[in-house]
């Protein structure tokens, strides 16, 4: 990922935003938390006032295991916002906990044989700054 | 059903499509509405419904004002951008039928080229979830949503690069037939296609629809007055609005490839009381080539996973077995969210579309497209 010089330009998540504050808390603390509905255990992704599937109001931030499949990805070869160095690969993984969970994440490690659908992929956090951890997702195996 | 074949078509009109205009927005739309009047042979005091998608409160009456109506009218909308044009037939029927209007003109413009507040991305980089999950990650703007698919399609698939190209390929060889079309004058063949560089890898910048300024109106009246107008009415016959459910987020559609088009054509098929295989050809919604190949599967022209070789081959080119896109599209005439395709599609109904004229037009259709809503409309010779 780009410097820190690269910060000040870059679109960047507001942390205080409070729907989403506790994800980037969690990625601070080194974890990847999703919310999940206490009542059925559905995870809910985005976050939302009510449960997809049983309209449960109580979402518990919970820790996944950062295991996820490469769902697709595009590899940037003009970037389109400043701060960004192209070529970069954006992708979207599914979580091992519910595939139905995609996360949109930068791609890192990319294999010289190249990326299929499906390969595993496991989470890494990057420091931004002292108030900001992003998640991000490594090819492995 | 209830709404076939009860309105018609019977006034087009179009400004210069340009990359960039010399004039505003509320001029691109006032010329083009002013076109489809006279191309009617309807004064505006005779318009007493108003479909403007995309514009605010203020650009409404300003354009009813500008036209010169002075009496009431219905205003209606509904869906968004892309959507709302082709669905905007359904709405006019609706309020003519309902007995709220009697000639309903929609105008659609945009003024991306010379007006856009941002990057074309602004829309997404204003919802909040986008801005927060999305964005940060590099997943935006549209171009990588639909690169996206466009991946997930490959390796579901094995749809090719060469199969995107065929798309961006036929656009442009129909836009060389039109005498308003940005890039008539830039051939485009699929080995210039294959050596151009990536933009978002597998898309190239001819995978992507044009940003230009213009805009393209029509005038809807009943059947039974649009006969007495003119003898060529090109009938509605058949319109269906369709929607995801699962919501605006492109990358958390639980099938993740389908657009709404799996909704909103067996609809618009239904109430036409036709098949697939009856229509003569296409005017689909083009951001990005990759749509126009996921459509054709939605709308059954062919079955999931073998949109790639169906464009293959000339088959979606004039002369072929469903021409697509007559007009060069989104893609290679002028993007103005899907009002070129309806004037299009008229004008090949009514066999006024010179060069590009497809033999023997009797039913052709429409879409548009907005994330996650779109609507198909089946239009036929009167």
């Amino acid at each position: 990922m780009s410097g820190v010089a690269d910060v000040a330009e870059r679109h960047l998540p507001d942390p205080a935003w409070s729907v989403a504050r506790p994800f980037w808390e969690g990625c601070r603390a080194g974890e990847l938390r999703i919310p999940r509905c206490d009542r059925c255990g559905r995870w809910v992704w985005y976050p939302a006032p009510l449960c997809p599937d049983c309209g449960g109001e109580h979402h518990v931030w919970t820790a996944t295991a950062g295991r996820a499949t490469l769902f697709t990805w595009v590899t940037v070869r003009r970037a389109f916002l400043p701060g960004y160095r192209a070529p970069y690969v954006t992708a979207l993984v599914a979580l091992a906990e519910d595939p139905r969970v995609r996360l949109a994440t930068f791609l890192r490690d990319i294999p010289t044989r190249g990326l299929r659908a499906g390969m595993p992929v496991e989470l890494l956090f990057e420091t931004v700054s002292e108030h900001l951890t992003l998640p991000a997702f490594r090819c492995v195996g | 059903m209830g709404l076939a074949r009860r309105i018609a078509i019977v006034g087009v009109g179009e400004t210069r499509y340009e990359r960039r205009a010399a004039r505003d927005l509320a001029s691109l739309r006032c010329e083009a509405s002013r076109a489809a009047l006279a191309d009617a042979g309807l004064a505006a005091a005779a318009v007493d419904g108003l479909i403007v998608p995309g514009s605010g409160y203020a650009e409404l009456h300003e354009l009813a004002r500008d036209l010169g109506m002075r009496g009431q009218f219905h205003a209606a909308s509904c869906f968004h951008s892309g959507t709302a044009v082709v669905a905007a037939p359904l709405e006019a029927a609706l309020a003519i039928e309902g007995g709220l209007a009697h000639t309903v003109l929609c105008c659609q413009g945009v003024a991306w080229g010379s007006e856009r507040r941002g990057n074309v991305g602004q829309p997404h980089a204003e919802m909040r979830m986008k801005a927060a999950f999305e964005i940060p990650f590099g997943w935006y703007p549209q171009v990588v949503h639909f690169a996206g698919m466009a991946r997930r399609h490959m390796e579901l698939y094995g749809t090719t690069e060469a199969q995107l190209g065929a798309v961006a390929v036929a656009c442009r060889r129909h836009a060389a037939l039109h005498d308003n079309a940005i890039l008539a004058t830039e051939p485009l063949e699929l080995d210039g296609y294959l050596a151009s560089p990536y933009l978002a890898e597998p898309f190239r910048s001819a995978d992507c629809c044009l940003v230009n300024d213009g805009a393209g109106a029509f005038v809807m009246t009943s059947l039974e007055r649009a006969r007495e107008l003119r003898a060529d009415p090109v009938v509605v016959l058949g319109v269906g609005c369709g929607v995801v459910p699962d919501g605006e987020y492109s990358s958390l559609r639980e099938d993740y490839l389908a657009t709404a088009a799996v909704h909103s054509a067996p609809r618009a098929f239904a109430m036409a009381g036709i098949e697939p295989a009856d229509v003569d050809f296409v005017a689909l919604y083009d951001n990005f080539t990759a749509l126009v190949i996921q459509q054709l599967e939605d709308m059954g022209f062919c079955a999931r996973g073998e949109g790639g070789p169906f464009v293959e081959g000339g088959r979606i080119e004039l002369g072929g077995a469903l021409p697509v896109n007559p007009s060069g599209g989104q893609l290679a005439q002028a993007f103005v969210f899907s009002v070129n395709h309806v004037v299009e599609t008229v004008r090949q109904l009514r066999g006024d579309a010179g060069a590009r004229q497809v033999a023997d037009a009797e039913v052709g259709v429409v879409t548009g497209y907005t994330g996650a809503q779109h609507a198909t409309l089946v239009l036929g010779r009167g």
